[in-house]
C-alpha cells in the first residue's frame, strides 16, 4: 500500500480543493475593514479607469473581473508579475502594486456583482450554446459546462465566464489556441482552444455575455 | 576483451529481443501497480473529475452517440488500466490524451478518479441498439463473451474485464470494431483471436445484446 503523502503543499499545488480552502481562510482573515478600505482605494485608483470601480469594465477589450473567484485573481496577478501570463498593459500596472494587495484586491473584486452584457448575434449565441453545453464530438472540444458551470459562474480553480465581453473572451481563446497565453491549469484551454474553430470561439463568447450566473 | 566485448553484444541483444516482446497486456507494472497500490480518495476523486466532466458528463454516463463511454460504476481497476494504458500510448485515444498526460493526472489523482466513479450511480439511459438481433446477439455473446464479461456484462475487477452493461451501444460497437481489427492495442489477445473471425453483423449483434443489460444490482 502506498501511502499520500500528506505534508503541506505551497499553493501551486494542483489539488484546487486545498488551494480554495486556503484562499478562503486567508481571505477571511484578510478581509477585514481596513484591509478592505484600502482594496477599494487601490481599485478606485489603479483598476478602476479599465476594469471598472466595481469591476464590470465597459470597454470590450478588458475584462469585467467583478465576481470572479479570489484565488483565481489572485493567481492572474501572480501570474502577470511573473511574466507567466505575458500583457503589456497589466506587467507595469501589477509591478506597482505591493503583492500583500493581491489578495485584497481579489476579495474586493470578487464580492462585486457582475454584470452581464447583451449579444449582437443572437443566431451565433444560439450555436455557442450548443458548444457550451455539448462540446463538439467531431473534434474533441469538451462542453464548457464541464469546469465553467452552467451557468458560467465557474467552480474551485475555473473563473467565472459568465456575463463576459465577447470581444475579451474571443481574444483570450486565441490567446490560448497560439499560446500566447499559457498560464492555464494542465494546458487543458490551451487544448480546448485549439480544437476550437473560429466560429465556435465566436459564438460561445456571443453566447456567454448574456449568462447571468448567480 | 574482444572476444569479451562481443559476447557482451550478443547478450544485450538477447535481452533487447525480449524486451521487445509484446508486452502482457494484463501485467501489473509501472503506474498501473503504483495506483492500484494507492487507496483512493473518492473526495479528492471528484474534484479531479470535474476536468473530464465536459466530455463525460457530470454524472459520468458519456454519451448517447457513443463518442465518449459511461464510465459511472465501471470497476475502479479497469479505469485504472485504461488510464494508464492511454497515458503510455498502449491504446490510441488522441482526443482525451492531452487531458491526462502526467502533466495532469498523478497515480494519486488516478487511484482517486478510479475510485469516485465506480461508486457514482449509473444514471442516465444509455444509448441502446435496433434490437433487430438479440438471438444472435446472445447466442454469440454466451457462447465467447460472458466466460469473462459475465452473463449480464457485469465484467470482473480483478482481470481487468470492463463492465458491458449499461453502456452506450455505439461505443461498444465502436469498440469492439477496433478490437476485432487490431486498433485497440491494449486488448486481450484471447478476446482478439476469438472475434476475429466475426463478420460487421455479428459484431452489431453482440453490441446490441449487450447495450441491452441494465446496471449490475451492487
Amino acid at each position: 500500500m502506498i501511502h499520500r503523502d500528506t505534508t503541506f503543499k505551497p499553493m501551486s499545488t494542483r489539488r484546487p480543493l486545498a488551494m480554495a480552502a486556503i484562499g478562503l481562510a486567508l481571505g477571511w482573515a484578510l478581509a477585514l475593514p481596513s484591509a478592505a478600505q484600502d482594496a477599494k482605494t487601490i481599485a478606485t485608483a489603479v483598476c478602476g479607469a479599465c476594469h471598472g470601480e466595481d469591476g464590470n469594465s465597459a470597454i470590450p477589450m478588458f475584462p469585467k473581473i467583478a465576481g470572479l473567484q479570489e484565488s483565481y485573481i489572485v493567481k492572474q496577478l501572480r501570474d502577470f508579475q511573473s511574466g507567466r501570463r505575458k500583457s503589456d498593459i497589466m506587467a507595469p500596472v501589477v509591478a506597482a502594486l505591493k503583492p500583500e494587495d493581491f489578495l485584497s484586491l481579489a476579495t474586493y473584486y470578487s464580492g462585486q456583482k457582475l454584470k452581464p452584457g447583451e449579444t449582437g448575434d443572437k443566431k451565433a449565441a444560439s450555436f455557442g450554446k450548443m458548444i457550451y453545453f455539448d462540446g463538439n464530438e467531431e473534434n474533441g472540444v469538451p462542453a464548457c459546462i464541464g469546469c465553467h458551470q452552467p451557468q458560467g459562474a465557474g467552480h474551485l480553480i475555473y473563473p467565472r465566464v459568465g456575463g463576459q465581453h465577447v470581444q475579451y473572451v474571443t481574444q483570450q481563446l486565441k490567446n490560448f489556441a497560439n499560446n500566447d497565453r499559457s498560464n492555464d491549469v494542465s494546458r487543458f484551454m490551451r487544448v480546448t482552444a485549439k480544437r476550437m474553430s473560429e466560429e465556435e470561439i465566436q459564438s460561445v463568447a456571443e453566447y456567454l455575455v448574456e449568462l447571468d450566473a448567480k | 576483451m574482444k572476444k569479451l566485448i562481443t559476447i557482451l553484444s550478443i547478450l544485450s541483444l538477447g535481452s533487447a529481443t525480449v524486451l521487445a516482446q509484446a508486452p502482457v497486456w494484463n501485467e501489473i507494472k509501472g503506474e498501473l501497480k503504483t495506483a492500484l497500490e494507492i487507496k483512493g480518495d473518492p473526495i479528492r476523486g471528484k474534484v479531479a473529475f470535474e476536468q473530464c466532466q465536459g466530455c463525460h458528463r457530470a454524472d459520468a454516463s458519456g454519451r448517447v452517440s457513443g463518442a465518449y463511454p459511461r464510465l459511472s460504476g465501471q470497476h475502479a481497476q479497469v479505469l485504472m488500466k485504461q488510464i494508464a494504458d492511454i497515458r503510455s500510448g498502449r491504446r490510441n485515444n488522441p482526443k482525451m490524451e492531452p487531458f491526462i498526460g502526467d502533466h495532469v493526472l498523478t497515480p494519486f489523482d488516478i487511484a482517486d478518479v478510479s475510485i469516485y466513479l465506480e461508486g457514482l450511480p449509473m444514471l442516465g439511459t444509455n444509448g441502446k441498439g435496433t434490437g433487430s438481433a438479440l438471438d444472435k446477439g446472445k447466442q454469440l455473446y454466451d457462447k465467447d463473451c460472458a466466460v469473462c464479461h459475465g452473463a449480464k456484462g457485469e465484467g470482473d475487477a480483478v482481470k481487468f474485464y470492463p463492465m458491458v452493461a449499461a453502456q452506450h451501444y455505439k461505443y461498444l460497437l465502436r469498440e469492439v470494431n477496433f478490437i476485432r481489427d487490431g486498433d485497440r492495442r491494449n486488448s486481450n489477445p484471447d478476446m482478439v483471436t476469438v472475434i476475429k473471425p466475426y463478420s460487421s453483423t455479428d459484431l452489431d449483434a453482440v453490441a446490441d445484446y449487450m447495450s441491452q443489460f441494465a446496471p449490475p444490482k451492487k
